[in-house]
């Protein structure tokens, strides 16, 4: 258990699932072959298959009795997709072997294959929303409890999960413990490979790059234990922010506002069907739990309060006003933890997952 | 001529349930320097050579659905071991059956390669018992020599240092100097995957990156097998053989989903150097026969509740409160058993979360030392415990 746990909101009534949160993070962090093919932010339209396909139906998380499940590990090609190129240079050298732009494989799948289909018939009931995920960062993480090489830890400092990569020899039990599928095979250096929430931008007191993109300013980053923090206040204040999957008994760190508002669904005639919503509330309870009535009920109260009062610091809070407001980094927390470590408080706090434990410095213990 | 046909099996199934598994082999001495030796060597007929049984190891059921469903049926498979040695280095040949040749692809994130691993018992002062088979226990280290079959691999430092792997798209460069880049990544390219780890126990193995051991190991496909070779010093700052080396083999079978504790691994083979004084208690512990009765021994174990939290019958669910035993004879010597029954916290398999978890642990952290939620049998007599370690010995899989 850390010390303290940083933790990510996201409102889905905000996304608009323009992937800038992925561009953000793909350019950030595929600095390393072998990486071209993982997506540690993605945006998957709900319902649908997903990324990789299929990632709620491929085992992993804990049961009721807390036992860790068996699951599958995704293949490359057939799940994830492989990441495709053009023949750019082909073309632009005039050496082409055809004057047709064309992509250096035949794509059979890949991230977002299927967006914007969601489910129901056009025009009378279809219904989706965007489903940004990364790295749930758990406080039972999935990952850590199938490694057998003890490869895989929370920081103290603020409960981000990264992988030694020093001890990591790349036996992948970790992707098939983890529910969410957010671990990754690095084929080329044969290890696990993983969203690290931005941990060096979070020790400069920056928010993660898929946060401080975000062009809907869905995201709310802050540490769970500080009252004043946004996340705190959605999450325990008003508990209107929800852990995706919470049945696979994770605890994961990353919440999500429910999606509340949906158009009505059309009759046969083409007029509304008054009190219907579209978006079925089974489809949000698989994802979000029970809890999720509760907090679609305080959001709508909240947004009733707002209009007949003004007043509503919840809506205030979601607004996101100022969008400096929605992250609560604590730069002076790192320094004081880098202090205390003497460590130059521009290196990272730990650097396991840099440098590993080598067999002379680190000792076998 | 049926009833001597039968006697004349039983009689050869009796010998070699006698000897596998608890063997000890020589390794023939030469004056030849053995640092290049491979699979191909001439050496080798002057080598002799032995069959050893490894065994599947299932003492933790991994928490992959598809490795669980092709690892279900798994038997023993044999395998043939040579050694030779000069004085101061030994090469050791493994050679064994795969009918499928599997190689890590760097373009896939569900393929697993082939491979073996030669253990070690590393040094100690206190040489009995023989280290834990697994990953070595606490004061007993074992060094593990590990060699997979691996397609080339881009490694642009070419020191297997993750932490200086740069993306092409990230270089800076354009046009003939990308092209010159991507030459020069290619020349510096790995296409071997030996590693070298020391360990005291699970969850404890690491890597050796400094060079300080001196070893070379290759594997060659043909004829539907695989034979391995390792070369390393007899000597060095992680074991120091004289007479006896202690050696455990392991094999894995990429074609199902084998790494890590998903293997066939063989009990402790002494390995008498030719020329030198045999380590007599050594060997004597790695062929150990228990002198016990087995089928009282079942009775005893059934009395004092093993079942209770050990997996014991394959058909039983995997247990949540100990280790499986269902291989423990194949791949454990009597001396651990013996340790195991006598002092529970010896050697504790920590377990992961999938068998063990935090409401039914079958350990405890006191001291930052795993403490067994075992009871300690030693209250048993002597011969009670001999007549368990003799049943123990008895649970193993068929060999193919």
């Amino acid at each position: 258990m850390s010390k303290r746990q940083l933790a990510m909101v996201m409102d889905l009534n905000k996304c608009i699932g323009c992937q800038t949160c992925t561009v953000a993070c793909k350019t950030q962090w595929t600095n390393r072959n072998g990486r071209e093919y993982m997506y540690w932010n993605n945006v998957e339209t709900y319902p649908g298959t997903g990324y990789p396909k299929n990632w709620m139906e491929l085992g992993g998380g804990f049961d009721a009795a807390g036992d860790l499940q068996p699951g599958v590990i995704p293949n490359l090609e057939a799940d994830y997709g492989v990441p495709w190129d053009y023949n750019y240079e082909s073309l632009m050298g005039g050496m082409a072997d055809s004057n047709t732009f064309h992509p250096h494989v035949s794509p059979t799948w890949g991230p977002n294959w299927d967006e914007d289909q969601g489910a129901g018939a056009f025009p009378q009931d279809n219904y989706f929303f965007y489903l940004p995920r990364i790295c749930n960062h758990c406080t039972n993480p999935g990952c850590l409890s199938a490694c057998p090489r003890d490869a895989i830890f929370k920081r103290e400092e603020d409960g981000v999960v990264l992988v030694d990569l020093d001890r990591c020899q790349g036996y992948r039990y970790c992707i098939a413990g983890c529910p969410y599928k957010k671990i990754y095979f690095n084929p080329k250096i044969s290890k696990s490979e993983k969203c690290i929430l931005c941990f060096p931008r979070i020790e400069q007191g920056l928010p993660p790059a898929c946060a401080q993109q975000c062009v809907g300013r869905i995201r709310f980053v802050g540490f769970l234990d500080d009252e004043e923090s946004q996340v705190y206040k959605l999450v325990h204040k008003y508990k209107v922010a929800i852990g995706l999957r919470s049945d696979y008994g994770t605890q994961p760190n990353v919440y999500y506002i429910p999606p509340t508002e949906s158009p009505a669904k059309f009759d046969a005639e083409g007029k509304i069907i008054e009190g219907s919503t579209r978006l079925p509330i089974e489809e949000l309870e698989k994802l979000f739990g029970p809890a999720v009535h509760d907090s679609i009920k305080t959001l709508k109260a909240e947004m009733k309060k707002r209009k007949e009062t003004g007043v509503s610091e919840l809506m205030d809070l979601l607004i996101a006003y100022q969008h400096s407001d929605m992250f609560r980094l604590d730069n002076n927390y790192y320094q004081q933890v880098a202090k205390e470590n003497k460590r130059n408080p521009l290196a990272p706090v730990d650097t396991r997952y840099i440098a590993g434990k080598f067999t002379k410095a680190g000792g076998h213990h | 001529m049926k009833k001597l046909l039968t006697t004349i099996l039983s009689l050869g199934v009796a010998a070699s349930a006698a000897l596998a598994g608890d063997l000890s082999l020589t390794a023939v001495k030469v004056s030849d320097k053995l640092d290049t030796v491979s699979a191909d060597s001439a050496l080798w007929s002057k080598a002799k050579f032995s069959t050893v049984d490894l065994y599947p190891q299932t003492a933790i059921e991994f928490n992959d659905k598809e490795a669980i469903e092709a690892n279900k049926a798994n038997k023993g498979k044999k395998v043939q071991v040579a050694a030779l040695h000069n004085g101061s280095e030994i090469a050791v040949l493994v050679k064994w059956a795969d009918g499928s040749k599997n190689v890590q692809g760097i373009k896939c994130t569900d393929t697993y390669s082939d491979g073996f691993a030669l253990q070690f018992a590393g040094s100690t002062k206190k040489a009995q018992p023989l280290p834990y088979i697994g990953m070595g226990s606490e004061g007993r280290p074992v060094v593990v020599h590990l060699q997979k079959a691996t397609e080339k691999v881009y490694e642009p430092n070419g020191n297997k240092d993750v932490s200086t792997q740069i993306n092409r798209q990230q270089t800076g460069v354009f046009g003939k100097e990308l092209a010159e880049y991507d030459a020069k990544v290619a020349s510096l390219a790995n296409t071997d995957f030996e590693r070298v780890f020391v360990g005291e126990g699970f969850r404890s193995l690491t890597e050796i990156k400094d060079k300080s051991v001196k070893s070379n190991a290759s594997m060659k496909y043909e004829n539907k097998g695989w034979t391995g070779t390792l070369v390393r010093p007899l000597k060095d700052d992680y074991i120091s053989a004289s007479g006896t080396l202690p050696v455990a083999i392991a094999v894995w079978d990429g074609a199902k989903h084998g790494r890590n504790g998903l293997k066939l691994l063989s009990s402790w083979v002494a390995i008498n150097l030719e020329g030198s004084k045999a380590n007599n208690a050594v060997v004597a512990e790695a062929t150990e026969v228990s002198k016990g009765d087995a089928v009282k021994g079942k009775l005893a174990a059934e009395t004092n509740g093993c079942a209770g939290c050990h997996q014991i019958d394959k058909s039983a669910p995997a247990g949540t409160m100990a280790p499986s035993l269902v291989n423990i004879g194949g791949y454990s010597t009597a001396a651990y058993l013996r340790e195991s029954i006598l002092k529970p916290s010896a050697v504790v398999v920590p377990g992961y979360n999938r068998n063990a978890h935090a409401n039914t642990p079958w350990y405890t952290i006191e001291k930052g030392k795993r403490v067994s939620t075992m009871t300690d049998y030693s209250f048993l007599d002597k011969g009670t415990v001999d007549d368990i370690v003799a049943y123990l010995k008895t649970l193993k899989v068929e060999v193919e």
